[in-house]
């Protein structure tokens, strides 16, 4: 059984049939050919990898169906910098070096990305209860945290 | 969504009902809070409607699973699933929330906490009902409730979850008590527990007996997570520090 759907990613319609049971994480990677959305637990909605914002909010992608996406707007980390500008967060995880093998990196940008615009000025407590959904195995998170640290007083003495 | 790629579930149609708008809200009016099914864990945390006796359901909805999740996954949802090692089926539990459900003939009815919860994966949900909403009373008087967990890792699945919902006619005297616990096999009320607390101060050391009392009434295993003894001890912990925020928060002293 297919269905037809029309899923916005990053300001560009994607009009595809797919199976019903296509997984959006599947139709980001495979039919919209985005492969910066990571698949890193085999599809359990363990570890975050896949996370991208549907209609602005974080989610897990391989916990929806492409179908549950159908007229709505998804953002991938190929959208955070559509002109290769890259964001304060993103400028923030390379200089803090926040990642490693960076196969996780996506999801976390991408979670941290919404968790900042909704907690403008996050604890460090906040923000290591902000990633229980991201599974990192570099870094030990420690440099993670520096970097949504980082964007928080940049944020904050901006406003001073 | 977890059970049907585990092929736990395997339905013929799926019908996605965010779109449904009616059925999110959570709404305080006339002595009664309702909470519509499809209301999202995020939006049960940042809602100003839930009062401070119902809070016990915010403690369950901050609490699951990751922020990633509770941007997703709805009350009503977690309710009708009814896992063994689930949150808020404890709290809707100890709150004591009413169930309203409706038929394809548009017909409702409505079922409380204690009939609608059957067991593991078992709810009192017909086949082709739907979960509209949940009541939930409010008192008149003092009245505090709270939930915690304990899982292998922060906000995990609960290996022991405990809800309390405690009612004081004055500072010494209990006169209703509902303490719930999930992790072993569902949502289940500690019978003995709750009656043991009532027409006393709730002090430390009832509470510790009622946490005792629970123990007595409850079987828990071992497996390669925790003990028996490790649950039991589990239960009489996480017990204590519940129901004493649930105390302290009747009398807003939390």
């Amino acid at each position: 059984m297919v269905a037809k759907v029309a899923i916005n990613i990053n300001g560009r319609l994607f009009q595809e049939e797919v199976p019903e049971r296509m997984l959006l994480v599947d139709f980001i990677r495979e039919r919209a050919h985005l492969t910066g959305t990571h698949i890193g637990c085999t599809y359990e909605g363990v570890c975050g990898a896949c996370t991208v914002h549907l209609d602005g909010e974080a989610v897990k992608s391989c916990m929806l169906l492409a179908a549950q996406a159908d007229e709505h707007k998804v953002t991938t980390v190929e959208g955070l910098a559509p002109d290769g500008e890259l964001t304060p967060l993103q400028e923030a995880f390379k200089s803090e070096h926040g990642l490693q093998c960076g196969f996780c990196t996506a999801g976390i940008l991408m979670n941290m990305t919404d968790f900042l615009k909704r907690y403008p000025n996050p604890s460090e407590q906040e923000i290591r209860e902000g990633l229980i959904g991201n599974l990192c195995r570099c870094t030990g998170y420690v440099h993670i945290i520096n970097a949504v640290r980082k964007v928080v007083q940049e944020n904050q003495s901006r406003k001073t | 969504m977890q059970a049907v790629k585990s092929r736990i579930l395997r339905p013929a149609h799926v019908i996605d009902l965010q779109a449904l708008s009616e059925l999110k809200f959570v709404k305080a009016e006339k002595g009664l809070l309702t909470v519509g099914a499809m209301t999202r864990y995020v939006d049960i945390v940042s809602s100003d409607s839930i009062p401070l006796e119902l809070i016990a359901l915010k403690d369950a909805a901050s609490r699951v699973g990751d922020r990633q999740v509770r941007n997703r996954g709805t009350l009503g949802g977690s309710l009708c699933w009814n896992y063994s090692a689930a949150c808020t089926p404890a709290a809707v539990l100890a709150l004591d929330g009413a169930m309203n459900l409706i038929s394809p003939d548009g017909s409702t009815r409505q079922v409380a906490a204690d009939d609608f919860f059957l067991g593991p994966l078992e709810t009192a949900r017909k086949e082709f009902e739907i979960l509209l909403s949940v009541d939930f009373k409010l008192t008149d008087s003092k009245s505090g409730s709270a939930y915690k967990k304990w899982g292998l890792v922060t906000d995990a699945l609960p290996v022991i979850g405990i809800a309390a919902c405690l009612h004081f006619s004055n500072m010494d005297c209990c006169d209703y008590a509902r303490i719930t616990l999930t992790g072993l096999s569902g949502a289940q009320r500690c019978l003995g527990a709750e009656a043991s607390l009532v027409s006393t101060s709730a002090n430390t050391e009832q509470i510790t007996e009622a946490m005792m009392i629970a123990c007595s009434e409850i079987s828990t295993y071992t497996d390669s997570i925790a003990t028996e003894d490790y649950r039991y001890q589990l239960i009489k912990t996480i017990g204590l520090e519940v129901i004493e925020t649930a105390k302290k928060r009747a009398f807003s002293l939390a």
